[in-house]
């Protein structure tokens, strides 16, 4: 025990000395929110419409300015013909083309049948949903006016009206729901990086050769590189925590405590995995290369992009070894939600388990002769 | 009278794939003796000390360093100091950092490093560089800081994998002379080295050639065995033949 103290006390004098960490524990956690957080949204705004106008009519004109008084929509160009329309969205200058037929209103006049059509660049599949559905409600408002001042049907038409209220983030605010993940990912890499960069820099330089022949034991040399980077870890989680409250007035439902003690648990998880897998390699660059990997994975995975509900089972299965997945959805039940100890208790304990296989393993792995 | 023996090996084997590192080594080295572990560069110098600190795993043989089996690689180490080839004192801590961490390590109190510390320094005239960093030292120096933190925690051996190599001859010269008062101290030191003219310092030597202990006495009775002026001579004599036709 006394061991560890001294070996502590090393790399706390290392960690000092080294102006790199210093800059890098403060500025790391300061751009990771200010830059990410605001950046990463879902929102599918200003979507470039292209519209082709074959009717020239003062009702395709309506619906044209009904269009381009949305939000969503920017009115991107206006091709002549199919050709013009299909190079547009080729170059990308517009996301979705309305082709308004000749016949447009005379449909609308009751003489056959109006129809549009409508052509979406559906590589971002999330995106061209999105913008078919703006582009469907609106022509359905338009279609309504169009009923009512037409008097063909009563201007009571009785329908379901559905009232939604969003819970939990009421505005639908997107960074409310990156902010707590951004948090995820920014003590994923502090921990992983530094700490497992940290050994393999010893190996490089041959010092924990030195180390190796001495008799201090396997738990206390892991123990001495995994406590100054999970102290770090939790710093930089409160730094960014207040990061996240002074910038994007972040919501904080639940209890701050119960936050950081998974916050703990996740990172001696992460410091485990980071120390097993300097085991691994002899170099910096082999062991970045294996973080690497395995950080994406992880990260893509864990659900902060898109719902880890709908990935195929065996992602999900995945998921029950991947601590980024769990604090993931801690982080946004406990802040977002408000949710207690009750609440996320499976999942704290399927972390504590995590985090005690991972420290064993680095432990075990680790080679004190080659 | 019989020499107490600190190192026994016999028929030491290491081999790495098909590569024999060390083809059944045979020594004893006896406590308080310098031991010089002789050999061009690749000999397998550099393995045995490995495998005798308890670093490397032996593929077979019996070795007992301290008494204790190679098996027990843990118990070994505390009773050793080491030095590796490569320098291995923290660059960014000062002298007398790397001092308190490995007095530490090998279980001493602040309370009993602190006094021996200003002593070594003392002796060693370093008191004044005592908080610069090891990086701001010359090599010479630091070649002999790493070798007194390696007996700082009064080990029974203290192995020293060429300790001398790239340092100049003024720095040799004072480094050989730490070594007699470490053995004066009682501390078995085995040293390896490629510089010939070091083996006569050396109370015992054995020359290592691809892997094999080719010779194996004192340096006077080497020197009449093959009839050399020098042990430079002896060795060129002993592993010129083979490195030529390898």
């Amino acid at each position: 025990m006394r061991k560890l103290l001294f070996l502590l006390k090393k790399e706390f004098r290392q960690i000092r000395r080294n102006p790199f960490m210093a800059r890098a524990i403060i500025a790391v956690p300061l751009l990771q929110m200010l830059i990410l957080v605001p950046a990463i949204t879902f929102e599918v705004k200003r979507i470039d419409l292209a519209v082709t106008d074959y009717d020239r009519s003062p009702a395709s004109r309506e619906l044209i300015s009904k269009l381009s008084g949305s939000s969503f929509f920017r009115i991107s160009g206006a091709p002549a013909g199919q050709a013009g329309a299909d190079q547009l969205l080729l170059s990308g200058d517009a996301d979705i083309v309305l082709i308004i037929p000749d016949d447009f209103s005379e449909g609308l006049a009751g003489i056959g049948k109006p129809t549009l059509q409508v052509l979406a660049d559906a590589v971002n599949a999330t995106s061209a949903q999105l913008g078919w559905n703006y582009l469907v409600s609106i022509v359905r408002d338009y279609n309504r006016d169009v009923i009512i001042s037409s008097g063909l049907a009563p201007a009571a038409i009785p329908g379901i009206s559905v009232s939604s209220r969003y819970w939990y983030n009421p505005d639908l605010n997107y960074k409310y729901y990156m902010l707590p993940g951004i948090l995820v990912i920014l003590i994923t890499a502090i921990g992983l990086l530094m700490a497992g960069l940290n050994l393999v820099r010893e190996k490089e330089i041959g010092t924990i050769e030195q180390i190796n022949v001495t008799p201090v034991k396997k738990w206390e040399l892991i123990a001495s590189k995994v406590i100054p980077f999970f102290i770090i870890g939790l710093f930089d989680l409160a730094l960014g925590l207040i990061v996240g409250w002074i910038a994007f007035d972040i919501p904080f439902e639940g209890s701050i405590l119960l936050f950081f003690a998974c916050a703990a648990i996740f990172l001696v998880a992460v410091l485990g995995l980071a120390l097993f897998f300097s085991t691994m390699a002899s170099t910096q660059q082999q062991f970045l290369f294996i973080a690497f990997f395995f950080v994406m994975i992880f990260i893509l995975m864990s659900g902060i992009f898109t719902p880890s509900e709908s990935m195929p089972v065996w992602a999900q299965q995945f998921n029950y070894v991947n601590p980024v997945a769990y604090l993931m959805r801690i982080n946004r039940m406990v802040m977002l939600k408000g949710s207690g100890f009750q609440d996320i208790a499976r999942d704290m304990v399927a972390l504590t388990v995590l985090a005690l296989a991972f420290i064993t393993l680095a432990i075990r792995a680790y080679r004190k002769r080659a | 009278m019989e020499k107490e023996k600190v190192i026994e090996v016999k028929d030491l084997v290491k081999r790495f794939g098909a590569f024999v590192a060390n083809d059944h080594l045979t020594f004893d080295v006896y406590k308080g003796d310098i031991f010089g572990f002789l050999g061009a560069n690749g000999a397998g110098k550099t393995t045995a000390i490995r495998i005798l600190c308890g670093l490397s795993r032996p593929t077979s043989g019996k070795v007992t360093v301290a008494g204790i089996d190679a098996g027990r690689p843990e118990e070994i180490k505390k009773r050793i100091g080491y030095m590796s080839q490569r320098f291995s004192l923290y660059e960014d801590l000062t002298v007398s950092e790397n001092i308190e961490l490995y007095g530490g390590i090998y279980g001493m109190t602040m309370k009993e490093i602190r006094p021996r510390r200003e002593a070594l320094l003392e002796r060693l005239s370093f008191s004044h560089y005592s908080d610069m960093l090891i990086r701001s030292l010359p090599l010479g120096l630091r070649q002999k800081l790493a070798f007194a933190v390696a007996v700082f925690h009064d080990p029974e051996i203290v192995f020293l994998d060429e300790p001398t190599s790239g340092v100049d001859p003024i720095t040799r010269r004072q480094f050989w002379e730490m070594i007699y008062e470490t053995a004066s101290r009682g501390i078995t030191v085995f040293v390896t080295t490629h510089y010939m003219d070091e083996a006569e310092y050396c109370d015992r030597i054995t020359i290592m050639n691809e892997g094999r202990i080719e010779a194996l006495d004192t340096p006077a009775v080497l020197r009449k065995k093959y009839g050399t002026e020098t042990i430079e001579e002896l060795f060129v004599k002993i592993a010129r033949p083979k490195t030529e036709t390898a």
